[in-house]
């Protein structure tokens, strides 16, 4: 009745795998995934692939499926696969499930049990989106729930900022925790993945949070209160998730000003048409991308309406009767920039670095002046006082 | 990666020190101002005076405005054409002397016996209270002075590991800045410039007394020397170098919109004959810039800067 050999592969953890030790069971959870065809080379004929994330607890690894069922897996499925191929990839572990091995849905309590003894604590710093075997220790900076949708769905995610000594990272979590801002806690499991450019803690059912009695983690307020660094320095850690920065306005990225969003996804709309939804009717808004540039490097600052009618001290439905009188809306991105420009202003918020340089989401824009009479007393002395 | 060039604070004074460039490779080259002071500018921001802008050329109307901005270290050209509309439209609504911030790309050609001339291509302009106006320069002399150190530091301790520095705090940029400064410039006088930058330090406390360099001259050309002249058997006369200075801002101007990238030598001509600049002397500036290496005429009748 059974085809399976006596020698049934042994059940392992993800954290102990290794390459070309043959095929190995495992239960895990999808934590990404992506499903694609690939074109044959042979025939031409195309074949399905699903690739992605597996994550027990004990580590996340990639794997890709061959000729996966059409439906029926999703983040969050718990799979069981018995006969998973071990290869590597960049020289970490990763599976392949092929047509010898099976792969059954599993319910999450048949996961690895973990021993979060078992798994070195890390500093926050060190976290990556590769970091296998997560175990921090830190304080809640800052933490707040959000509703997103997801599908047809409405679901309450729970966010905030851990800081311990040697840094922050963004975490997010469907369940509840009832986490206050300053407490101490334990997370052991979960995964990092990138969000907006930017690393994430994900707090899966199977990562578990405990509270701290110690108390020598540093207060995390302080370093949201930081002082500002240079955009340089910010640069080389390719962001962070809060960073403060204190540059002149040197110009504006388009689109700045009066924009149109799309009403069902919020993406600007140029000519009428929404990249996801086509033709729709947009709704105006106002924004600004602002270059901000402190002369050791320079920063897109992405500005929402609330902080461009501050800054502007021009409202939406101001900006909008001026394109009565003026009907062309580049004027307004100029009428904008020549109040911006020259002005010198602290921002404070999560940063990310790509391709164009770096970007900060801006939890808050301040107007920073100088104060010239300290500012020439310090001077004066830096060249040997008085001449 | 095509990240966006950072504005470095500089004083009119350290833009005049300036006499070395790094040129760009490739498409789309990005060229560099060396400074001796450790700045490797490519677009800068710079406060100071701005007196109202002069047309360059006799067209009708201008599209090319040159004006100079004072600062209480010394002055810089300010230009701005048709093709930086916004800047061109900013720099003519200056009518009288006015506080003024200015963002822009740094030039710089070297002349006939190393006479440099250095201009800032406007990209922004704004005229700003005397007190925004001593806000920014006071950000411009405290890096400056940070520059400073930094190359100094360097100077002393040549072997100190990039790593090092930026450990201090040091931004990257200045860094490479700093060692190109000492390898560029390995005999310039710093403290005397650090002397030289009291008075900004005099204006930012709110000494707005006399400052020689605001007499509102606006000469069409700012040029200086700024090396010993090597004895030439006979030096150029200001109105060559003016010359000079024209066709050369006429090369760049007609070259920008140029399909090909080189500036057709008949539409100069044309221009400068616009100007009232008889052919003859056209000719003979030509000639001088073609000898010394400026421009050069690799299609006939086609000119361009010479790399």
């Amino acid at each position: 009745m059974s085809e399976e050999s006596p020698t049934a592969p042994p059940e392992v953890q993800l954290a102990d795998l290794r390459a070309g030790t043959g095929p190995v069971e495992l239960v895990a959870r999808v934590v990404a995934l992506q499903r694609r065809e690939v074109t044959r080379r042979s025939d031409g004929s195309r074949r399905p692939l699903l690739s992605g994330l597996l994550s027990d607890g004990t580590a996340t690894v990639r794997f890709t499926w061959w000729d996966p069922p059409a439906e029926g897996v999703e983040r969050g499925t718990v799979l069981r696969a018995v006969g998973a191929e071990v290869g590597t990839f960049r020289d970490r572990p990763e599976l392949t499930f092929t047509w010898r091995t099976k792969v059954a849905p599993a319910s999450p309590a048949e996961l690895p049990k973990v021993d979060p003894e078992r798994v070195p604590l890390r500093p926050i710093a060190e976290l990556q989106t590769r970091t296998e075997g997560i175990r921090i220790e830190g304080r809640i900076a800052r933490v707040a729930a959000r509703t997103v949708s997801v599908g047809e769905e409405r679901r309450v995610v729970h966010e905030g900022l851990v800081a311990d000594r040697s840094g922050m990272i963004e975490f997010s979590s469907w369940s509840d925790f009832g986490l206050g801002v300053g407490e101490a806690v334990q997370i052991v499991g979960g995964y990092v993945r990138l969000f907006r450019g930017r690393p994430q803690l994900v707090l899966d059912e199977r990562s578990t949070l405990t509270r701290l009695e110690r108390s020598d983690l540093p207060d995390p307020t302080g370093r949201l209160a930081a002082a500002p660094r240079p955009i340089a320095a910010i640069e080389d850690l390719g962001g962070g998730a809060s960073v403060a920065v204190e540059g002149i306005v040197v110009g504006l990225l388009p689109p700045s000003g009066l924009v149109y969003r799309c009403p069902q996804c919020r993406r600007t709309v140029s000519s009428g048409l929404c990249r996801v939804h086509g033709q729709v009717e947009g709704t105006p808004d106002l924004r600004a991308r602002i270059v901000l540039d402190d002369g050791t490097g320079s920063a897109t600052v992405a500005a929402g309406r609330e902080a461009t009618e501050r800054l502007w001290g021009v409202t939406l439905s101001e900006a909008l009767h001026r394109l009565r009188d003026q009907p062309d809306p580049t004027v307004l991105s100029e009428q904008l920039l020549e109040s911006l420009f020259g002005r010198r202003l602290r921002v404070r918020g999560p940063a990310s670095r790509d391709d164009f340089g770096l970007t900060i989401d801006p939890e808050s824009i301040e107007r920073a002046d100088i104060d010239l009479e300290a500012s020439a007393a310090e001077l004066t002395a830096r060249l040997g006082g008085p001449s | 990666m095509a990240l966006r060039e950072l504005a470095w604070r500089v004083t009119a004074r350290e833009l005049e020190s300036s006499l070395e460039e790094e040129k760009g490779s490739g498409e789309r080259a990005v060229a560099y101002v060396l400074s001796p002071f450790g700045a490797r500018m490519n677009r800068v921001l710079v406060a100071g005076e701005l007196v109202p802008p002069e047309p360059v050329g006799r067209e009708d109307p201008p599209t090319f405005w040159r004006s100079r901005l004072v600062d209480p270290t010394g002055a810089v050209a300010v230009t701005a054409g048709g093709f930086q509309p916004r800047a061109m439209a900013q720099l003519r609504a200056v009518t009288a002397p006015a506080p003024s911030l200015v963002v822009g790309k740094v030039h710089l050609y070297r002349g006939r016996d190393s006479v440099v001339h250095v201009s800032v291509r406007a990209e922004s302009i704004r005229t700003v209270s005397e007190t925004e106006e001593r806000a920014v320069l006071a950000d411009v002399v405290r890096q400056t002075l940070d520059r400073l150190d930094l190359v100094e530091r360097i100077e002393h301790e040549p072997s100190v590991a990039d790593d090092a520095l930026r450990a201090d705090g040091a931004p990257g940029p200045w860094i490479r800045a700093g060692r190109d400064a000492l390898r560029r410039y390995p005999n310039v006088d710093r403290p005397a410039f650090r002397r030289e930058l009291r008075t900004a330090v005099r204006r930012i406390a709110g000494d707005s007394g006399p400052q020689p360099a605001a007499a509102p001259r606006s000469p069409a050309v700012q040029a200086s020397t700024r090396e010993p002249p090597r004895s030439p058997p006979s030096p150029p006369t200001a109105a060559e170098r003016e010359d000079e200075s024209l066709f050369l801002d006429l090369v760049d101007e007609v070259s920008e919109t140029s399909v090909d990238g080189y500036a057709d030598l008949k539409e100069i001509l044309q221009r400068i004959a616009g100007r009232g600049v008889q052919s003859a002397r056209a000719e003979a500036t030509l000639n001088r810039l073609e000898e010394e290496g400026i421009l050069e005429e690799p299609i006939v009748g086609k000119l361009r800067r010479a790399e």
